[in-house]
């Protein structure tokens, strides 16, 4: 699972970053400039200069003036319930049978075997539960309008004293409402597969003669071994994600072993993610490196050197922590040599206080190149001033709240790479369940913003043609970020017109665009850099699906930040109006009866 | 019953726009017994590209007055439903406006006093008759209980009581039309605008239809009709405005138009051939001639008929210019 550092950031971390405000106003202006600019282009097309002005005037001052202020909650109920009577006489609950079939089926082919089950389970419910459902939001949204305006039931509506908004609006929330329940079902029924898929029980098939070390049979694909501490009780290792507690129960003079259900495959941690810096082979701070690989995801340190890279942790309480620090890494090894291949790469782990005085002993580990878990204990050898102590964590390492963790590579020509998102500390567990529920709710999210982009087509395009409109947003939302990458001329070659230069002249991308002009080639230049930066804007007015996905939190049984929820609701939000304002724009310029 | 009679022919412009007029506001002053007035109202319909292709509505006048049944008469194609969606708003005049109780016809709060019946009952098949007029009620932002007892009294009034808790799409056409009609009604609309109102139903139902729009303009309500059953419009009507290729022909009151008017009607009883003689004297005095002792009406189907023909043959001009 792949964590972005703004990932984890808080709400108000995200919503105040550096420069968002200007953004958002920057897009804000440019949206309302454009719908202006666009409107005015029809209506002058359709009315003349003068007289297509003053009516787009006049539909923004009836929106604010009348339209909005009149705006009917009651209105928007009724048409939302007719929209939702609609689905339901149209059938389709018969996508939750559909549903059923789908994991009645999976139920066969999920291989119980892999390395994590857990995850497989949920993210294959979560993966068809999000599809059928923002299919359900898109057929439901782009097909309904269009359906009334061409039946002509639409006339019956807008003669009565019912106002644009109130129909754009009545039809998103009696939408969202029928695929609030259908989703309420299948969530039931999603859970339900999982706990049950995952359920399995062992008997112990061999024990030794002592009566402490044993092995559980085979089921679900696997064994367990166990060892039972004095008064008969233990804990089995962890295989494919999950333990069993094991009890010796004494029946009639016999000794019995009983072996409890599965823990731990169903989990959702709370992590604790901290911001990330690295240090050079002087032990300067500095980038972190890069060994060659297109992704800049991971930065690399150097191993046998002052490279390192140190998190600075905030907000650790005593309280989440009662048995010592867990901290779960998950860091990748880059070899420049062979050398002994079975032998991991070695890194070290040292815990420094905020003020960088006090430090803990080095503890080296062997790099897993996977997810690892270490638990410091709670009291610690370590150096005070360069003294030789004895730590107590949260007495001399964490200082109001705030310690850093400090990862070095031993092996020297050997380097480690990690992301901010590569370590985090366990701060407690909350239950799966809630976190399925989140995972739900983001699933929601999208569903609705599917659904406001489906109306919001749909109050100028037909049935069919709204719906390849909205699902071409979807595509295009999750490129977005390939603009970006485009925009901060990442790719060589430059915008749109310099690459047409470039075509015609028959210039690589590599070499300098040259054409004996300065002052021609720096107008290409501002012409290209205006053009991508409109489209840079723009893109955020369709939703980035890749970045809304939240099932890789469920999955892996990592909390689904509230912060992460909250901005995502917002997105949502933003949306909405957004959608709610375009349609409004489109039912009350159109004529019904065209 | 409307008060005076505007029988107008020839070129004196129908529904004379007061000389106040200007052009931001509506001529009507408020409680004025006018409830529709449209003024220059033309429609053009374009294709995508913006060209012409239909002149659907060439600059109308027309003066709909409080309380009186309006029919509007023309064959197909003629201009008559797209008056009506002008008036309704759903089409937006090309040129020239319309107003409804003094308000531009595209404002939204208008309607709070209208019912629409459309050509076709173009209601939700999915619904019932009860869920139907519920719905419709809601969109009046009318409270639970006065929607239940209008949608009883409704129901009660169209004789749908046994069909209530059917869909609509289990309904015949002339069932369709009756809840079309109680759904027009939900609202207790001072105007009501009725597409073809008879179509579709049988000889009885039109009869029961006619009857029903007949009271309702004795309950003091507007009725703005259009229709090319001519019988209906002859039945019901008090004034007709007659469309023809978009172009007004012809508007008056039905009685007065259905005279024929350079033929005197004498009904008389109890008169001796003497006086029969003395009569026929009396028109040979000044110079009449003497058709027929009962002089007969034409109907409105010849009348209608008459009009199209003229149309036709000299077109862009209005019918006895």
């Amino acid at each position: 699972m792949r964590l972005e550092p703004n990932q984890f950031w808080s709400l108000s971390q995200w919503l105040f970053r550096e420069g968002s405000l200007l953004y958002g106003a920057a897009l804000l202006f440019t949206m309302a400039a454009l719908g202006f600019f666009v409107c005015y282009v029809v209506a002058m097309v359709r009315q003349g200069p003068s007289e297509g002005f003053f009516s787009i005037a006049k539909v923004i001052y009836d929106l604010f003036r009348t339209d909005l202020p009149k705006t009917s909650v009651f209105r928007i109920w009724a048409i939302a319930k007719l929209a939702f009577l609609e689905a339901i006489r149209r059938k389709v609950l018969a996508v939750i049978a559909i549903f059923i079939i789908g994991i009645l089926f999976a139920g066969w082919f999920l291989d119980k075997s892999a390395e994590d089950p857990a995850k497989l389970y949920i993210s294959f419910v979560l993966t068809a539960t999000n599809y059928l459902i923002l299919l359900l939001g898109l057929f439901l949204s782009s097909f309904s309008l269009p359906a009334d305006i061409k039946n002509r039931t639409i006339y019956t509506i807008v003669t009565k004293p019912v106002r644009p908004t109130e129909i754009v609006l009545g039809r998103i929330v009696g939408f969202a409402l029928i695929g609030s329940v259908i989703l309420a079902v299948l969530g039931v029924l999603s859970y339900t597969f999982v706990v049950r898929g995952l359920k399995h029980s062992h008997e112990v098939a061999t024990i030794s003669s002592d009566g402490k070390v044993g092995v559980t049979d085979r089921s679900g694909a696997h064994s367990h071994n166990f060892r039972l501490n004095q008064d008969g009780k233990g804990v089995t290792d962890n295989v494919k994600g999950h333990q069993h507690t094991v009890t010796a129960v004494e029946v009639n003079g016999e000794t019995k072993y009983d072996v409890g259900p599965p823990t731990g495959d169903l989990s959702a941690r709370v992590p604790l993610y901290g911001s990330l810096k690295y240090t050079d082979r002087s032990g300067v701070e500095g980038a972190g490196l890069n060994v060659g690989y297109m992704s800049e995801y991971r930065k690399f340190i150097a191993g046998g050197s002052l490279s390192s890279a140190i998190w600075q942790f905030e907000n650790i309480k005593a309280a989440d922590f009662p048995d010592g620090l867990q901290i779960e890494m998950n860091i990748e090894a880059f070899r420049t040599y062979k050398g002994d291949i079975v032998t991991p790469v070695r890194g070290s782990l040292i815990l420094r206080s905020p003020d960088e005085t006090v430090e803990s002993e080095r503890r080296s580990f062997l790099v897993k190149e996977s997810v690892d878990r270490k638990t410091i204990p709670l009291t610690l050898s370590g150096f005070k001033l360069n003294q030789p102590a004895t730590l107590e964590l949260f007495k001399d390492l964490v200082v109001d709240g705030r310690l850093q963790v400090i990862i070095r590579c031993e092996d020297s020509q050997q380097y480690l790479g990690m992301a901010a998102g590569d370590l985090s500390l366990l701060a407690g567990e909350k239950t799966f369940a809630w976190n399925f529920f989140k995972g739900y709710v983001s699933i929601w999210l999208q569903m609705v913003i599917v659904i406001c982009f489906g109306v919001m087509y749909s109050t100028f395009l037909s049935g069919p043609v709204a719906m390849v409109a909205t699902m071409s947003s979807l595509i295009l939302g999750f490129f977005g970020g390939n603009i970006d990458t485009f925009f901060n001329s990442q790719y060589n070659g430059g915008g749109p017109v310099e690459a047409i230069v470039r075509i015609l002249t028959q210039k690589g991308t590599m070499i300098d665009l040259d054409m004996g002009n300065q002052a021609l080639e720096k107008t290409i230049q501002t012409i290209d850099y205006g053009l991508m930066s409109g489209v840079s804007t723009l893109k955020s007015a369709v939703p980035n699906f890749g970045q809304l996905g939240t099932s890789d939190f469920i999955a892996y049984g990592v909390d689904l930040f509230d912060g992460l929820l909250a901005r995502h609701m917002l997105i949502a939000l933003g949306y909405f109006l957004m959608t709610t304002i375009i349609g409004y724009f489109f039912i009350k310029t159109r004529e019904m009866a065209a | 019953m409307t008060s005076e009679v505007p029988v107008s022919k020839a070129n004196a412009p129908v529904g004379t726009v007061p000389s106040n007029d200007s052009p931001s506001g509506p001529a009507i002053p408020v409680g004025s017994d006018v409830v529709i007035e449209t003024r220059g109202l033309s429609k053009i319909y374009r294709d995508f590209w913006g060209r012409k292709k239909v002149h659907a509505l060439k600059s109308l006048d027309i003066e709909v007055r409080k309380g009186e049944i309006f029919g509007l008469l023309g064959p197909n194609g003629s201009g008559k439903s797209t008056t009506i969606k002008l008036v309704l708003g759903l089409l937006f005049p090309t040129s020239g406006r319309a107003f409804v109780f003094g308000k531009e016809a595209t404002e939204v709060t208008k309607n709070e006093r209208i019912g629409y019946l459309p050509e076709e009952s173009y209601l939700y098949k999915f619904l019932n008759a009860e869920e139907t007029l519920d719905f419709y009620g809601r969109l009046f932002d009318m409270p639970a209980s006065v929607r239940r007892e209008r949608t009883e009294q409704l129901i009660q009034m169209v004789g749908l009581q046994r069909a209530r808790r059917r869909q609509l799409k289990e309904y015949s056409k002339g069932m369709t039309r009756r809840i079309g009609l109680a759904q027009a009604l939900i609202n207790e609309p001072d105007l009501l605008v009725l597409d073809e109102p008879t179509t579709g139903l049988d000889p009885i139902g039109s009869r029961e239809m006619k009857d029903l729009i007949l009271k309702l303009r004795d309950q003091g309500k507007t009725i703005l009709m259009c229709s090319h059953q001519l019988a209906d419009v002859e039945d019901v009507c008090d004034r007709i405005a007659i469309l023809h290729q978009g172009e007004l022909k012809e508007l008056g009151r039905v009685d007065s138009l259905l005279k024929v008017q350079d033929v005197t009607e004498i009904h008389a009883s109890g008169l001796s051939d003497a006086a029969k003689d003395e009569i026929r004297g009396v028109i040979a005095k000044h110079g009449g001639n003497l058709l027929q002792l009962d002089n007969p009406t034409t109907t409105m189907e010849d009348l209608f008929l008459d009009i199209v023909r003229e149309s036709e043959a000299r077109p862009g001009r209005r019918s006895g210019s």
